[in-house]
């Protein structure tokens, strides 16, 4: 197994990890962003995980009892 | 040739669940191996799932793969993200589960296993799992709409102002009784306090980490945060040796109840970033994998079941809570079963992340299945005590006597035995001061865990084990109360905007501030007055609860009801209207019942009849809760006929031909996907 395999299996693990969790993915976003919005410029990295916790944790349940 | 061999393993999984349920039902003597439980779930769970799933997902909803999914459609990189489907299973089942269905069933063994664990795994299959799919299938169809705006633009606006109404009511009742349970379970334990009052550094720590130092950093960041927690929890045994410590995180029922009704406050106006998301991530880590360890250490153990299938308080005449088998075996069972709030997070963050149409089956039908599952390992771990022991941990004090020899002769008498010295012995090894009238579920569920986690890894020790298990349980808990508060914050808000706007504005600090008090001190009241309760509270507010979760399910199968009948296939309806119908009798039936027997120890009434000659001190108060326990169940039994009413109207008139069967989904765009599998 080459290295490379490694790194790209492991970033693939914690890309479902973080899906699984709720959490954010600017790698993601930023693929999304290039893909719909060329030309413009994406949030940084700060602004995007404000946005994205706010949107997360907004007006309805995610968790229930 | 292969037809005949998949009909012949359907057969024998088909035979193989029969056996695990005749054994289950009928062995008497000695213990039944927790083997059978699994067998008789998982059997009929993929039994139900290969064709009953399969025949709602083509016949009555028709599921297209072709037809674009909200994530595709409205993709923005954030929350309508298109999602692989069993990666989505996980983050929907890590919402949906949480403490009920741990708690329910540990509560429901006073009547023995077997009601409990039919009740799971029958109420899933026709109820839960049917609810939470039809509801994420209508949600999906409508670009993620709540349940409330569904029943609003499908039912009508009546309706929908009662189901909004109902959710808001349900979510003050079931922070109460929730965080009453992580009362309970702190009460009088320095071990278990000090662990979870580090939860609040931890988080604020991790959401400094997140927000300024390593921005969306969440997986580094729990990381650290779950190693500090573990770290936490090995230093609270010492903290439960040192005198000084112990005196100062040895804390009474009513001061703990202040502190989480401050924490509540807390977590509501401060932003997100800061406390609930951090914590929000660390409870789903130590939840999904906890969960996973102990699925996995049952199955390594298979252990006996101790307690007996039935129990002689299926009459009614139960000490943990009062009420015969039917109906409130189905009022406190309620998520494992079927749980209405599943409904609001089937109509929430879950369908704007489906990948195809056709993934709602296994993520909807199934993730409910899984949450069942979770249900049994609840029951195993409550079966798996010795009868003795369950009872003189889940029976209030009041009942049980001042001394371990009252407890035992009263045990006694219910035909249990407890060896002296056990309860002493027991407390001891699990690191408490007493396990006595520990009521709320959480510490007899956490002996239990202990017992099972400790028997497959035995180096951490038992009183490690069971901290762990109080850790976890109490951590998912809070982070349910945080998020809890602040959404009915959110839908507070949103009625009183209406009433003054400027109160309706979601991000101006006097209204967070006021709406985050009255949000607070309605669950705090019930919070409070449950802790002072001489029966432990849990009694009380945890029926009201399950009326309360049940009656919203009622909700969310009249909605599906409604759409489904709109859609032309009336013929189909049954598919909700079965569960809709036994939902609503055995549900109104328990309401009634806490509200008017002439039982005191079951109706509210009663209790605040006997209450009033009775010279007691604490009269007054007590007889003002039965009669706003009697009001607010009274209100829930309301609300749902007022919407079991509204939606029959709108069935009749579409059946009736004076309707047109229009139902107000967003139009069909075809997927750019690949079509296939």
């Amino acid at each position: 197994m080459t290295a490379e395999a490694i790194r790209s299996g492991t970033a693939r693990a914690l890309r479902v990890v973080r899906e699984v969790v709720g959490a954010p993915d600017y790698q993601r976003y930023l693929e999304h962003h290039a893909r719909c919005h060329p030309g413009a410029a994406p949030l940084d990295p700060r602004a995007f995980y404000a946005e994205f916790v706010t949107r997360r944790f907004g007006p309805g349940p995610t968790r229930c009892c | 040739m292969r037809r005949l061999l998949s009909g012949l393993v359907w057969l024998a999984v088909g035979a193989l669940g029969a056996t695990g349920f005749a054994l289950l039902a009928l062995h008497r003597g000695e213990p039944v191996s927790a083997a059978w439980i699994l067998i008789a779930g998982v059997a009929s769970y993929v039994i139900a799932y290969r064709f009953y799933s399969r025949f709602i997902a083509l016949k009555v909803f028709g599921l297209d793969a072709r037809r674009a999914t909200p994530a595709e459609r409205l993709g923005n990189g954030r929350d309508f993200v298109p999602t692989h489907k069993w990666v989505l299973f996980g983050h929907h089942f890590a919402a949906i589960a949480g403490a009920g269905p741990l708690i329910g069933p540990m509560l429901a063994a006073q009547f023995g296993y077997l009601p409990g664990t039919l009740w799971l795994i029958a109420g899933v299959v026709v109820g839960g799992a049917v609810q939470d799919f039809t509801i994420l299938f209508a949600s999906l169809r409508r670009d993620g709409k709540s349940l409330g705006q569904m029943a609003k633009e499908e039912v009508n606006p009546v309706a929908g102002m009662a189901a909004m109404l109902a959710i808001l009511a349900i979510m003050i009742i079931l922070l109460a009784v929730l965080a009453l349970v992580v009362v309970n379970a702190l009460k009088a334990s320095p071990w278990g306090l000090f662990t979870i009052a580090c939860t609040i550094p931890i988080a604020l720590l991790m959401g400094w980490w997140m927000r300024a130092l390593r921005p969306g950093r969440v997986l580094e960041a729990s990381a650290i945060g779950v190693t500090l927690l573990l770290v936490a929890l090995v230093a609270g045994r010492w903290v439960s040796q040192d005198p000084t410590w112990a005196h100062w995180f040895t804390w009474p029922g009513p001061r703990l109840a202040w502190a989480i009704i401050a924490y509540g406050f807390a977590a509501s106006v401060l932003p997100v970033w800061l406390l609930l998301s951090p914590r929000d991530y660390l409870s789903t880590f130590l939840k999904v994998g906890t969960v996973l360890f102990l699925a996995v250490a049952i199955l390594i153990l298979l252990p006996p079941l101790r307690l007996p299938a039935l129990t002689r308080f299926t009459d009614g005449t139960g000490p943990v809570f009062a009420g015969k088998v039917f109906p409130f075996a189905f009022i406190t069972i309620a998520c494992g079963a079927i749980s209405g709030f599943h409904a609001l997070v089937a109509s929430g963050t879950t369908p704007k992340m489906l990948t195809r149409e056709s993934d709602a089956r296994l993520i909807g039908y199934g993730g409910m299945l899984m949450e069942s599952f979770v249900g049994l390992m609840a029951m195993i771990a409550a079966a798996t005590l010795d009868p003795g022991v369950y009872f003189a941990m889940n029976v209030p004090a009041a009942t049980l006597g001042p001394t371990a020899a009252t407890a035992a002769t009263k045990i006694a008498e219910w035909g249990f035995t407890l060896q002296p010295g056990t309860m002493e012995a027991l407390a001891r090894q699990m690191g408490e001061a007493t396990l006595f009238s520990r009521t709320g579920g959480a510490p007899s569920l956490a002996v239990g865990m202990a017992a099972i986690l400790g028997g497959v890894v035995s180096g951490p020790g038992l009183a490690l084990w069971y901290h762990f298990a109080i850790m976890f349980e109490a951590l998912f808990i809070l982070t349910t109360v945080d998020a809890g508060t602040r959404v009915g914050r959110f839908m507070l808000q949103e009625i009183a905007g209406h009433v003054w706007e400027p109160l309706g504005r979601t991000s101006w600090y006097p209204s967070i501030f006021l709406t985050s008090a009255a949000v607070v001190l309605a669950w705090g009241h019930f919070l409070y007055q449950g802790v002072l309760d001489p029966l432990g509270g849990i009694n009380s507010l945890w029926p009201l609860f399950g009326i309360a979760n049940q009656l919203l399910a009622a909700v969310a199968l009249c909605v599906g009801t409604t759409i489904i009948v709109k859609m032309g296939k009336a013929r189909y309806a049954w598919v909700t209207l079965a569960p809709l119908a036994w939902l609503a009798s055995a549900t109104l039936t328990a309401g009634w019942q806490k509200v008017f027997a002439a039982d005191p120890r079951l109706g509210f009434l009663a209790h605040a009849r006997t209450l009033a000659g009775s010279g007691n001190p604490d009269a007054a108060r007590m007889i003002f809760n039965d009669r706003l326990d009697a009001a607010l169940a009274l209100l829930f039994m309301a609300v749902v006929m007022v919407v079991i009413a509204a939606s029959a109207r709108e069935w009749w008139l579409v059946l009736a031909g004076r309707k047109a069967p229009v139902v107000h989904e967003a139009p069909f765009v075809e997927t750019a996907y690949a079509v296939g599998d």
